[in-house]
């Protein structure tokens, strides 16, 4: 063992009421690993992200970011630290263009956001690292163009900008690709593919469209109303039998349904 | 427009509010200052609302702090004018600082509700403290000594001085509010506005950046207030109610809210309405009602908005800040 995990995860509780969203959860992410996470409609996933990023308060159990226990700690210092995501829903500042949207994180994390009588458009080292976010997920001629304008893709590609900006250690992608086209996917995917090996960044993507999830990832962990139901290599849990029982099969055998519902 | 056309248009108004102690009459002077001071207040409500997002209701409160400060520094300490406005912003910014610790935690109508509280509780210590505030009588007397600094002695008794004293703080005001929108804080201030939980995962610490933006804009309120008890030589309990901390809000919301020019257009229309109308009758706020029916309605950014779409066609990117 070469010292704790990047995310330690011990004994991870959380309930909306009856439903319980996440049954006493034992997980570490390793740094460099990067981590899929399936499941089927309910399973807990976006809960799993929400509690590991501070977006929901956890109920029991305990989160630690580096041997640092980070389990009550809020999200601006989490994000400080390392930690963020991006939403499923995309997220950002609608009338803010995408340039500024970057710039947000950047400034805040540089300390320089604090200066009310600094001008903005004389930050250009902040600039030069929002734009440089902007590039890595291909937004770059986009850059004046005000959020909301953007294409539903285009936004969900400002919304992992945004999140990249931070400069994170470790960062969760809630489904990213939803609702993107064929070329749109397939731009964010190489981002990520590219950004996962310069080794800066461990993704962990929660993701539903399964090519995805079997080219991208070195991991993959598959919940089922609340437990892990299934966590290895990508073979291993295709080859799983309960896997394909609660989640795979549902979606591989009706095939009728799937092109209905694309 | 343009910087250069922006430029000279400030300096066009600039121009003509020196040259309005000139005009004959105390009337128009008398008016300029009431618009100028309700400018400074409508200017920092805005980034308040406006930038930030967040609606008070309790802004009266930091306006009679700023009235209160300088009334009690005034009689009871020196009658320093510009010691005395900083006492006034300063009262105002130490409560804001309270009672916003405890606004921040909540947000949209929560917080709105909790600033009419605190509101509401600052009128009614107003009104009650008779020893300390004068209670319905309000703080009398406040006179209008010369500024003194070092060896200039520059007299501001008389109207037509004082216009120049309000003229040089409501340009000051301009200018900082000006520098605050343009500014990595106010980039911030917008994001709050856009998507708070976004701000958040950005590393931002959202209460620490709205209790700053709230504290900032009660300076201002702080600052206007002050200047009306030089102006009318007294504090009215008033300046605390609720009523009047909505006059920000119908103004920014007249001339136009993420503007820097619509609250003072705004300021502007409010004023001269209320001055003008209420001469005919007491009823002045059906017409202004009115107005602001028309504009809500009809025009989403205000009077200023609506100027801009017209002469601009559409605003460039980036100035929804």
């Amino acid at each position: 063992m070469t010292g704790p995990a990047l995310l330690e995860v011990r004994g991870l509780q959380h309930a909306f009421g009856s439903v319980v969203t996440a049954k006493d959860l034992h997980l570490d992410f390793q740094d460099g690993v990067l981590t899929s996470i399936i499941g089927p409609n309910g399973a807990g996933k976006s809960t799993l992200v929400n509690l590991l990023t501070g977006h929901l308060p956890v109920q029991a159990g305990r989160v630690a970011f580096r041997g640092r226990d980070v389990t009550r700690m809020p999200v601006h210092d989490r994000v400080r630290l390392g930690i963020c995501r991006s939403f499923q829903i995309v997220n950002v500042f609608p009338r803010l263009t995408a340039l500024e949207n970057v710039l947000v994180p950047v400034l805040a994390l540089s300390g320089r956001a604090r200066r009310p009588f600094a001008r903005l458009s004389r930050e250009a080292e902040a600039r030069r690292a929002a734009e440089a976010a902007l590039e890595a997920v291909g937004l770059g001629p986009a850059r004046e163009v005000p959020a909301l304008a953007l294409s539903h893709g285009d936004k969900h590609l400002l919304e992992v900008a945004v999140a990249l900006a931070a400069r994170p250690a470790l960062l969760f992608l809630d489904e990213p690709t939803a609702g993107m086209n064929p070329v749109e996917r397939a731009r964010l995917l190489e981002s990520i593919r590219r950004l996962a090996g310069e080794g800066r960044t461990t993704f962990v993507v929660v993701e539903h469209d399964m090519d995805v999830v079997f080219s991208l990832s070195a991991r993959v962990l598959v919940l089922h109303r609340g437990e892990v139901l299934c966590d290895g290599a990508p073979a291993a849990v295709r080859a799983d039998a309960r896997v394909r029982e609660v989640y795979l099969g549902q979606e591989v055998v009706p095939a009728p349904e799937k092109a209905a519902a694309t | 427009m343009r910087p250069g056309v922006a430029a000279a248009a400030w300096l066009a108004l600039l121009a003509a509010l020196c040259a309005v102690p000139f005009l004959s009459g105390r009337f128009a002077p008398y008016l300029a200052m009431r618009v100028m001071m309700m400018g400074i207040f409508a200017l920092g409500y805005n980034l308040l609302l406006g930038q930030t997002g967040l609606l008070s209701f309790g802004h009266g409160a930091f306006y009679a702090a700023g009235a209160y400060g300088l009334g009690l520094f005034a009689l009871r300490v020196s009658p320093h004018p510009i010691l005395g406005l900083a006492a006034g912003v300063a009262a105002a910014a130490v409560l804001a600082l309270v009672v916003g610790a405890l606004c921040v935690r909540s947000s949209e109508v929560y917080f709105s509700m909790l600033t009419l509280a605190f509101g509401m509780m600052f009128f009614a210590l107003v009104w009650n403290a008779r020893e300390v505030t004068g209670g319905d009588d309000g703080l009398i007397g406040v006179v209008r000594a010369p500024v003194e600094l070092g060896l200039a002695r520059i007299p501001i008794e008389r109207e037509s001085q004082f216009y120049f004293l309000v003229l040089l703080l409501f340009a000051l005001s301009i200018w900082v509010a000006h520098r605050i929108r343009l500014s990595p804080f106010g980039l911030v201030l917008a994001g709050l506005r856009e998507n708070a939980t976004r701000t958040a995962f950005a590393g931002v610490p959202v209460r620490r950046y709205r209790l700053a933006a709230f504290v900032v804009s009660a300076a201002f309120a702080g600052l206007a207030g002050a200047l009306e008890v030089l102006l009318e030589s007294g504090a009215r309990p008033f300046m605390a109610h609720w009523t009047h901390s909505a006059e920000p809000i119908l103004v920014s919301l007249f001339g136009g809210l993420e503007t820097l020019t619509g609250p003072l257009v705004g300021s502007l229309f409010f004023i001269a309405m209320r001055e003008v109308i209420q001469r005919y009758t007491e009823h002045w706020m059906l017409a202004f009602g009115l107005l602001l029916l028309v504009v809500i309605m009809g025009f989403r950014g205000g009077v200023v908005g609506a100027l801009g779409a017209l002469l601009g066609g559409r605003r460039p990117a980036g100035e929804g800040r």
